[in-house]
């Protein structure tokens, strides 16, 4: 791979950034899902220096960098402006649905609020895979909107067939249910690409950081 | 250089509005409609008129007119900016029993929100379309986003009592548990009053308010059968059994007064907003009539 295939964004350890964003990103704490279980959350992330970055770089053949990282003003004040910063799993998530939008043949939607958002976004509750990267919210495929029972599942169904292991929120109205938006996600994942800055802080940082 | 004479303004004497009053007993009674309040504060004169102007109707769409305030509230404290975006997603808590709801498309008038579903639109677009075109999903987002406790501390600061701030629109539920937003004339008047004389926070802010209710596009009630030239900054509402219109009325050549006009209908009731635009007209005469004549009859002066 030369120099010029490279994926353009800097590679940052979230434990090395101002303390203003180390409060809004919780780089690799601990917070608890929606079942009171203890997730860690990413350390790295990729730096976005513009929106016009954002909007010009492709994660992925069909998906552009944009479409995860558009959150409304409950996000966090710190990353309402740029630089921003996305955990690094989002390249893999991009490639996932790569094959959801093959499967399905036509463009696919990801709706604000649902690609990346920190953990302090106000409509969190809990931790969400949404914290990690690894989470989607599409409301449209094509000319079809995700709002009813029909559409939401028969998506689903076709998530699941073209991304194994991928699990999509039950259609409902309940708590941990969705009817307006079909979620996608792959769980906690963390990734750290080779060229991430080497884990230099040490376990005691790290620990002191993660508290 | 020749002068223009300035006309006195014109004072409205206290049987003047006696008569008024009689007049809208006389409206009320031949119109059909359950209820008629009417409320009236005259910037000009500071010359109050009251006809049942505490007695409570149920809000209808005239509430958004105190959900714009706590929107622009949640703007004085830094919390939001008019042009901080926010996700449109139709769906909205119930304040009945917690269930989830949404917006029919059906009773929204407003197409031009529903079609941003998924995206995200600037809070002073969802304003806009909240107040122009009375749109429920704009509403409902900007209410679950600055949370009803900040709309009724806006109007408790404010000092405004006649305004009781418990739910969204479109909110059945809610409708079926007697939940239900209200208002009286009174309370409607205070509100636009203290926005109209730029005492909304900041007169930077209470323009911005006052810009949004000069957008309206419903315009059969109090403006109908006003003259062309007279500015109306207001706002509908209009369910089953309810009509109403508040605002603020800038007749040329003098300041404006404020104006609410609420009516509670039989369901079968027919001329609801001809009965307001009726009542709109006699105030105007009452208040304005003579100086809108003399600004109309005026020869133009020469170069």
């Amino acid at each position: 791979m030369g120099e010029s295939d490279r994926f353009p964004l800097r590679i940052v350890d979230g434990l090395r950034l101002d303390k203003s964003l180390r409060d809004v990103l919780l780089p690799a704490r601990h917070i608890h899902d929606e079942q009171g279980v203890m997730r860690r959350l990413p350390r790295y992330f990729y730096e976005i220096e513009s929106w016009d970055e954002a909007l010009h770089l492709s994660v992925s053949p069909n998906f552009g960098l944009w479409e995860f990282i558009q959150t409304d003003v409950r996000e966090a004040a710190p990353l309402r402006a740029f630089p921003r910063y996305i955990p690094c799993a989002i390249t893999m998530l991009a490639l996932c649905l790569e094959q959801f939008r093959e499967a399905a043949g036509t463009f696919v939607h990801i709706a604000a609020n649902g690609g990346y958002r920190s953990p302090r976004h106000a409509i969190n509750t809990n931790a969400t895979p949404h914290c990690w990267a690894s989470a989607v919210n599409i409301y449209r495929v094509g000319d079809v909107y995700l709002d009813d029972r029909d559409a939401i599942e028969r998506y689903a169904a076709l998530a699941r067939q073209s991304m194994p292991g991928a699990w999509t929120r039950p259609f409902g109205t309940n708590r941990g249910e969705a009817d307006d938006q079909l979620h996608i996600d792959f769980g906690y994942v963390l990734s750290i690409p080779r060229d991430a800055p080497a884990e230099q802080l040490g376990f005691d940082a790290e620990r002191r950081a993660a508290s | 250089m020749p002068t223009r004479e300035v006309p006195a303004p014109f004072v409205p004497r206290s049987e003047s509005f006696d008569a008024l009053r009689t007049r809208f007993d006389a409206l009320e009674r031949s119109s059909g409609a359950r209820a008629l309040a009417v409320a009236v504060y005259d910037t000009e004169t500071h010359a109050s008129l009251r006809h049942h102007a505490d007695r409570w109707f149920h809000a209808a769409s005239t509430i958004k007119v105190a959900i714009l305030l706590g929107v622009y509230a949640a703007i004085h404290r830094g919390w939001l900016l008019s042009h901080s975006r926010l996700h449109v997603r139709n769906r909205f808590i119930s304040a009945a029993d917690g269930q989830i709801f949404h917006v029919s498309a059906e009773r929204d008038a407003n197409s031009e929100v529903r079609r941003s579903i998924g995206k995200m639109m600037r809070i002073s677009d969802l304003a806009l379309h909240m107040i122009a075109t009375s749109s429920n999903l704009a509403t409902n987002l900007l209410l679950d986003l600055v949370g009803l406790e900040t709309v009724q501390r806006a109007l408790d600061e404010l000092g405004i009592d006649g305004i009781d701030v418990r739910r969204g629109v479109e909110d059945d539920r809610a409708f079926e548990y007697g939940i239900n937003n209200r208002v009286t004339a009174d309370g409607l008047v205070q509100l636009l009053r203290i926005i109209a004389e730029g005492r909304a926070f900041s007169t930077q802010l209470s323009r911005a308010m006052l810009d949004i209710l000069h957008a309206q596009e419903f315009r059969n009630g109090i403006p109908a059968r006003l003259p062309s030239a007279v500015r109306v900054a207001h706002k509908t509402g209009e369910i089953s059994t309810i009509a109403h219109d508040a605002g603020v009325v800038y007749p040329p050549g003098r300041n404006p007064y404020v104006i609410a006009i609420l009516t509670e209908w039989p369901p079968e009731g027919t001329g609801r907003s001809a009965m307001i635009a009726e009542v709109s007209h006699t105030v105007y005469e009452a208040l304005a009539g003579e100086t809108a004549e003399e600004t109309a009859t005026e020869e133009p002066s020469g170069g």
